[in-house]
């Protein structure tokens, strides 16, 4: 796959933050202030925050003896959280570095811990290292906007608003919500999924289904405690609904008199074809997330050891950025295969949940 | 006339629709000449970006002596400058816009697989 010269382009931590890191001077920060200085000094494309420089193509100079020191352990986080305070400009004022204590700001004490909590998911369920698998800093702006119902992954880092306090309370109360944007990141990273139509609906998709396992690794909850919902907590009370999406069960998680209803297909017989929301990528994810959920409670324990791990192995290694759902069907069911043998429950239980959405046909 | 802007997407995937008629604006030369500078057939083709909004601005019909609707499709990052104006514009006019559902395309038979 060549995304590795796209990762170049569009992957530069803003000078901003290689400036304010590199100028740091407290000794818990020491290697991202090394990691920023170096950076800084390095001539782009290659002006990114990382740890060791590795070429093109090349996962992680970690075994190279003559890689630069590393300045930061592998399996701890680099989190920088700043706040727009209202504006839309990014990334807005550093209010809360690596290492820092909390600050009196509760988005911003969110948005830290549940960075820190989608980093530990991806490195303690499948030790990748961040979103580039090498260590790159977590960046995070939250106040974006005045009264913004909105988050999002701009390429480079997460931005949350504080949403209207009529409909939408704030976008960092929920860590499904915090675990979706950085899911994005990862996604750019590897497969880079085209935001549009099928593999549109993929990308989104593949950030539920990491947004919730952030989630649900997070409480210790296995896959039949779970709540399968994407973004609890973000409703205000006014609003008839649990949550924005259910992998559970797609199209229940709200009935609401002024937002309607959950408009999510659960099967291909509902697939949504429009050519608003980038060809509905927001509804026809409801599909994959419901096979999804279907083949981790088919497989049972917690999800992020099993039908996660097929989900990430499919993500990482398995399909490119036009693949369609029935691709994707066919590339979890490999990996399955691959990872669990043939004939073992695991891979039945991918099978099984694809053709119960429709993606693939029963006779297949 | 009206211009209608219709924003889909967005985490939350909620579309939501506001409308103004700008035949009935005090100030409808100011609208009129606004629309008239837009770049409506400008090319965008600028990346979409994960969760953001995407405004589809429709006047009609604009100018008078242009039968058709005109339309333009605006990833939440290129809404600048007079685009951004306008939307702003049509916003604080209609305070309680229509929630929708995202329209279906129509095309006949839906094969998608």
């Amino acid at each position: 796959m060549s995304t590795h010269t796209n990762i170049a382009r569009c992957f530069i931590v803003p000078p901003y933050l290689l400036d304010h890191i590199a100028k740091l001077d407290d000794p818990r920060l020491e290697h991202a202030s090394h990691a920023a200085q170096r950076a800084l000094a390095s001539a782009p494309p290659y002006a990114t925050v990382r740890r060791g420089e590795p070429a093109p193509g090349q996962k992680s100079m970690r075994s190279t003896p003559e890689a630069p020191r590393r300045e930061a352990v592998a399996g701890e986080p680099s989190r920088f959280i700043s706040d727009a305070g209202g504006s839309e400009n990014l990334p807005g004022r550093l209010v809360r570095s690596e290492g820092e204590s909390p600050t009196a700001d509760d988005s911003v004490n969110e948005a830290y811990d549940g960075l820190g909590d989608t980093y530990s998911l991806f490195w303690e369920a499948f030790t990748r290292d961040s979103i580039d698998d090498n260590g790159m800093p977590l960046a995070a702006t939250v106040h974006y906007g005045e009264a913004y119902d909105n988050a999002f992954w701009d390429g480079t880092q997460m931005v949350f608003g504080d949403g209207d306090g009529q409909v939408f309370v704030g976008f960092t109360n929920s860590l499904s919500v915090i675990g979706h944007e950085l899911a994005h990141g990862v996604t750019q990273y590897t497969a880079n999924l085209v935001y549009s139509g099928q593999s549109g609906a993929l990308n989104e998709s593949v950030s539920d289904v990491f947004g919730a396992l952030v989630e649900q690794h997070s409480r210790g909850h296995s896959a039949d405690e779970a709540s399968w919902l994407i973004g609890e907590g973000i409703f205000s009370a006014e609003v008839e609904g649990q949550a924005l999406r259910s992998m559970k069960a797609p199209g229940t998680a709200y009935d609401d008199d002024v937002l309607g209803k959950d408009p999510q297909p659960a099967d291909m017989s509902g697939y949504i074809e429009t050519d608003d929301d980038n060809g509905g990528v927001h509804l026809n994810s409801g599909i994959p997330n419901r096979a999804f959920y279907l083949t981790a409670t088919a497989i049972g324990g917690n999800a992020w050891e099993s039908a996660g791990r097929i989900w990430y192995e499919t993500l990482t290694t398995e399909i490119k950025a036009n693949t369609d759902f029935a691709q994707f069907a066919e590339a979890t069911a490999t990996v399955a295969a691959r990872l669990f043998g043939d004939d073992s429950s695991e891979a039945d239980a991918v099978r099984s949940a694809w053709r119960e959405v429709g993606v693939t046909s029963p006779a297949e | 006339m009206k211009v209608t802007v219709t924003r889909s997407g967005g985490f939350a995937g909620l579309s939501t629709r506001w409308e103004v008629r700008v035949d009935e604006q005090p100030d409808e030369d100011a609208w009129l000449s606004l629309l008239r500078d837009l770049p409506w057939d400008a090319e965008r083709r600028q990346a979409p970006q994960p969760d953001r909004y995407t405004y589809r601005i429709r006047c009609e019909p604009v100018p008078a002596a242009r039968p058709e609707p005109r339309e333009a499709v605006i990833g939440e990052q290129s809404l600048t400058g007079g685009w951004r104006e306008l939307v702003d514009r049509v916003r604080s006019l209609d305070p309680s816009p229509e929630r929708a559902t995202p329209s279906r395309r129509d095309r006949g038979t839906s094969s998608t697989f």
